[in-house]
């Protein structure tokens, strides 16, 4: 009995951790979620039930910013999964500077979001910027695009910037994975008579799924709340095309100081964040069971 | 020689740094030109935060606070550097956790949320008794009296005018924009600055920031528009429409802007003149030592916003104030500090370098400032300068940014008509009228 408590004692620190950094504000934004909270105007403020909830639904920007988040989130993931793995393919060969490439290729994951939204801007810039200047030169373009002006291209603009900066994350996972395949299965396959896409579809593919399938979903809950690089790149904008649900959180709070329907979108997007954990947590131990 | 008169190794580099310090301490009393008494060691810690940390602005507001801190004993000025886009949220979270700085630099547009917080120090009874205070222009209080209660010292003031390039007008052969241009003035001769083979636009007009729909607003105004009419919204009326739609053609048909427009914000407003890319925008003096810089002084002059056809105009003050907060831990050194900005010396170096107008009218009259072309258009703009009309409700300030943006926005970019977005927009600030 005294020995189990000593291990309940062992875990106190990290409960308390645990407690204060993550279940408190948790449940400090689900209460303040329930209440009319304006920080200018603290004579109205009251506990109104679901009221923020009831506005949310009637509020037609969140739904678009919660449709951008989506677009962000699949157009960002699955173009730097495909990067990261047609990277992380080429990584695997051996080749001569191959551990100088590795290095190379981290850099993006590396550089801080806000240097890299700072350093797009000005790539994507429409009158001075190098892509434009690139583009004109080569005879592609005929006139300066407006690359995060136009709301038809911005969104396109920043997902291609987070691409860039992701590839190397899921090259480096994958390229762990595909390190971790015994080569005797591709040799024993090749002694089969089995062609390069064979190999590549029944073994490579089933024998990374497990980390395909970590690396996505981590990815698109980082993604999901990734505010930093639209946040500086746009501000949302223009007129709110490129507004995700964080971005439009931060507005709320920052910009309105409406801290409890900003606490109400916090809720929502960890109801839709919990929705998908558990979705890919039971995927997930389909797949455990089945490997 | 007796072994006690011989200097171990460490005692000597003991008495090194020792010395060392104890000059260096010393010549910096020296070398500072503002001496005064020495700072007792008692000395109370005022925190003060401002909010632009960019080089220049840094390095002066250190040496400001330096020279208070030598100019008298009491108080010792700490100067808290937050970037400008975290000021306001950093603000906001220390008065709710009760923790404001005693004083800090902020803008006018914030101060009434802040009042609204109850978190602003009445500032009225001391205004109202110092030295000075009938040397700052009327107006510049307007900017920070709010029901009647002075809240903030207003550090700098200053309006909007347009700025052009003298040199290129030349080179093109364009005349002179005039102090009482018209609006076809104003659009022939961006027409005029428009040479897309070179790369070049005639007006740079910002989409971006709160600025970009009080720069909309002002040409409403030129045209008969108000804001506020009889105590009730009156932006979505015919005059303040057919304004806007005039305005925002100058991007949509007029082809006279950079297609980056919709997301330009005042630093790429900025530097798209003083690249070269744009001949002609709209902003206040606080970039006019920048354009010195960039374009050279003699190639850029500024001229007051065109007359509208209702022979109108219009250009919005705002001010950049020093505000103290009711739960500061030391309010009577963050008024003497405040008190001490607005002196003349020190209000002067501010105003100066920094390209800002000052509120008082003993310093805004010495020649620096009455005499600089670069300040022409602003000098000239006071008479029909008012107060931006989105201060008269706190809850408007973060509406315009949040809502107001996004909705011009698309009216730039055609989602939305201006008679559209006037509707849309006169509903969100009616709804926000506290």
């Amino acid at each position: 009995m005294a020995r189990a408590l000593t291990g309940y004692l062992y875990l106190v620190p990290v409960a308390v951790c645990l407690g204060g950094t993550i279940v408190f504000p948790i449940l400090k934004a689900m209460h303040m979620s329930l209440y009319h909270h304006v920080l200018f105007k603290p004579q109205e403020y009251g506990f109104i039930g679901l009221g923020n909830y009831s506005a949310l639904l009637r509020d037609a920007t969140f739904w678009l910013t919660l449709w951008n988040s989506f677009v962000w989130v699949f157009g960002s993931v699955s173009l730097q999964f495909l990067g990261g793995f047609a990277a992380a393919l080429l990584l695997h060969q051996s080749f001569r500077g191959r551990a100088f490439v590795r290095t190379v290729t981290l850099l993006p994951w590396i550089v801080p979001g806000v240097v890299v939204a700072l350093v797009w801007e000005w790539l994507y810039q429409p009158n001075y910027g190098v892509i434009n200047d690139v583009l004109l030169r080569l005879g592609v373009l005929r006139d300066r695009v407006a690359w995060l002006s136009d709301p038809g291209l911005a969104m396109g603009a920043v997902i291609a910037t987070n691409v860039w900066r992701g590839v190397p994350f899921f090259a480096i996972m994958l390229l762990a994975g595909l390190q971790a395949i015994p080569d005797e299965l591709y040799e024993a396959a090749r002694v089969d008579g089995a062609p390069v896409t064979r190999r590549f579809w029944h073994i490579t593919l089933p024998l990374l799924r497990p980390i395909v399938i970590v690396a996505t979903a981590t990815r698109i809950i980082w993604t999901f709340n990734y505010a930093d690089l639209i946040f500086v790149m746009t501000g949302g904008g223009p007129a709110n095309a490129t507004q995700i649900t964080s971005t439009y959180t931060l507005l709320m709070a920052y910009a309105n100081l409406d801290f409890g329907y900003a606490a109400t979108l916090s809720v929502v997007l960890l109801v839709v964040m919990l929705v998908f954990t558990v979705l890919y947590l039971r995927v997930t131990r389909g797949i455990e069971s089945v490997t | 020689m007796d072994d006690r008169w011989v200097l171990s190794r460490r005692q000597l580099l003991k008495t090194l740094v020792a010395s060392g310090v104890v000059a260096a301490a010393d010549l910096a009393w020296w070398e500072e030109p503002l001496v005064g008494p020495r700072r007792a060691w008692g000395a109370q810690p005022v925190r003060f935060q401002f909010s632009v940390p960019e080089p220049k602005r840094t390095a002066l507001v250190e040496s400001l606070a330096q020279r208070f801190n030598q100019s008298q004993k009491d108080f010792e000025v700490r100067v808290e550097f937050v970037p400008q886009a975290q000021a306001r949220q950093k603000l906001i979270t220390s008065i709710a956790a009760n923790n404001p700085p005693d004083c800090c630099q902020v803008w006018d547009n914030w101060v009434g949320e802040f009042e609204g917080m109850g978190a602003v120090e009445d500032l009225t009874p001391r205004v109202r008794d110092w030295k000075h205070y009938k040397d700052v222009t009327p107006i510049a209080w307007q900017t920070v009296t709010l029901r009647g209660k002075i809240l903030s010292f207003p550090w700098v003031v200053t309006n909007d005018s347009v700025y052009w390039r003298t040199d290129r007008a030349r080179e093109y052969g364009i005349t002179p924009p005039r102090d009482d241009w018209t609006w076809d003035e104003f659009q022939a001769t961006a027409k005029a600055f428009t040479k897309l083979e070179k790369n070049q636009y005639g007006f740079g007009m910002r989409g971006q920031g709160t600025w970009a729909v009080l720069y909309a607003t002002e040409f409403m105004y030129a045209n008969g528009a108000q804001v506020l009419k009889d105590g009730k919204v009156a932006i979505n009326s015919k005059e303040a429409a057919e304004g806007l739609e005039w305005y925002l053609d100058l991007f949509r048909k007029g082809k006279v802007c950079p297609p980056s427009v919709p997301t330009d914000g005042w630093r790429s407003i900025v530097e798209g003149f003083g690249r070269g890319i744009t001949n002609m925008y709209i902003h206040n003096s606080g970039s006019s030592e920048e354009q010195k810089d960039f374009v050279g002084p003699q190639n850029f002059a500024t001229v007051p916003l065109p007359l509208g056809p209702a022979k109108k105009r219009a250009s919005f003050y705002f001010s950049e104030t020093l505000t103290a907060f009711r739960n500061g831990k030391n309010r009577d050194g963050a008024w003497r500090f405040m008190a001490w900005l607005m002196e003349d010396e020190p209000n002067f170096m501010y105003c100066k370098t920094l390209g800002l107008l000052p509120a008082r009218k003993a310093i805004a009259d010495r020649p620096e400032f009455a005499r600089d072309p670069a300040y022409a258009g602003f000098i000239k703009s006071f008479p029909f300068s008012i107060v931006s009309p989105y201060l008269a409700y706190a809850g408007w300030g973060g509406k315009l940014d949040s809502e107001g943006v996004p909705l011009f926005q698309q009216a730039l970019v055609g989602k939305l008509t201006a008679r559209e977005f006037l509707e849309k927009f006169a509903e969100v600030l009616a709804k926000n009228m506290a």
